[in-house]
């Protein structure tokens, strides 16, 4: 996704009363994360878990909250999904960078990138695919979700190798 | 001094401040001598007390905010102390209770015998204090009062066969209990 939209969204969201913005860097999220830096509004954490525990407060003190990983994190924290998200039914985004969507990605991430779409399912947490022409109206999806208590994921796919 | 004795002292000496207590024995113990509806009672997510903690606590910069944790749960995410520790939250109280084991599971060792617990939190910017008896932590909690935090309170506490009951609380209570109180 390129940087424009990845800037936009950040400011999309945060109009949007989205005031909290804590995770764990991705290099396919860099200019969303590079926004959130800007307007000094981010809790980087040393693990994507501990990102959900610090969002979860956040949110249980009426501040809702969006939790930043790339999919390798987002398999770190299954259980904290499980046991604390889904269970107490804490309204957080979920921003995911999808490694391993292209076949030819670096070869740590193919096998986390082949079953991310899968791995969503089975975990339960509703997620939609943003992209350049969609964004928008996703993003007004994650709002709502929230807004109804649910948990929700936005997944950006990783388009590009460097 | 064991756990139930230790958490009912803390709990009763702080009034409606809001607690995140850990998951296994700790929220049991606290749901069994002081329930209240800022008590957040964690079931799983083991490691997150702290986590939750700090969220709760830079939200609400005017109420003290204290965490009860357990050696096995500090230890499996001591990176929190290092993301509490940078930010420096001035109404966090964290409190590690140690018995030296994983009590909810067996009693099985942690490494917290071996190591310094308190170290580490002063190295990340906590303010320590370490207690082992009742008199020594009802003066500490004195102390408390006017001092700002990060502040890491290390109870070291002995391994006990009592049992208190579950939470009987729904997750999604305690949810509503908490957010309703802060």
């Amino acid at each position: 996704m390129n940087e424009k939209i990845q800037r936009t969204i950040f400011h999309y969201l945060k109009k949007r009363k989205v005031k909290n913005f804590v995770g764990v860097p991705d290099s396919t999220l860099k200019y969303f994360i590079d926004e959130c830096l800007k307007n000094n509004n981010i809790i980087i954490t040393t693990r994507e878990e501990e990102a959900i525990g610090i969002a979860t407060g956040m949110t249980l003190s009426k501040s809702d909250s969006l939790v930043f990983m790339q999919n390798a994190g987002f398999a770190n924290s299954i259980s904290t999904i499980t046991s604390l998200v889904e269970l107490y039914e804490i309204p957080l985004i979920f921003l995911i960078g999808w490694r391993g969507y292209l076949p030819d990605d670096a070869p740590e991430h193919l096998k986390i990138g082949k079953i991310q779409p899968e791995l969503l399912k089975i975990v339960g947490l509703k997620s939609q695919i943003l992209t350049e022409k969609n964004w928008k109206v996703k993003c007004d999806w994650a709002l709502k979700q929230i807004r109804e208590k649910k948990p929700c994921a936005l997944v950006i796919r990783r388009m590009f190798h460097d | 001094m064991i756990r139930k004795e230790a958490v009912k002292i803390i709990a009763n000496h702080i009034g409606k401040n809001p607690i995140i207590s850990a998951n296994g024995f700790m929220s049991r113990d606290l749901f069994e001598v002081n329930d209240k509806e800022s008590n957040f009672y964690m079931i799983g997510s083991m490691g997150l007390a702290s986590s939750i903690g700090l969220g709760i606590a830079l939200k609400n910069p005017t109420k003290k905010v204290f965490v009860f944790d357990g050696d096995g749960n500090i230890l499996m995410n001591l990176g929190s102390l290092v993301t509490i520790g940078s930010l420096k939250p001035k109404n966090l109280v964290h409190v590690v209770f140690d018995n030296n084991s994983h009590e909810s599971t067996g009693n099985q060792p942690t490494s917290s015998s071996q190591i310094n617990l308190a170290k580490i939190a002063k190295t990340v910017n906590y303010k320590i204090f370490v207690v082992q008896s009742k008199t020594k932590l009802m003066s500490i909690l004195k102390e408390l009062k006017n001092l700002q935090g990060p502040i890491f309170l290390l109870v070291k506490i002995s391994v006990s066969n009592e049992r208190s009951k579950r939470v009987s609380w729904t997750p999604k209570t305690i949810r509503d209990r908490v957010m309703k109180s802060l």
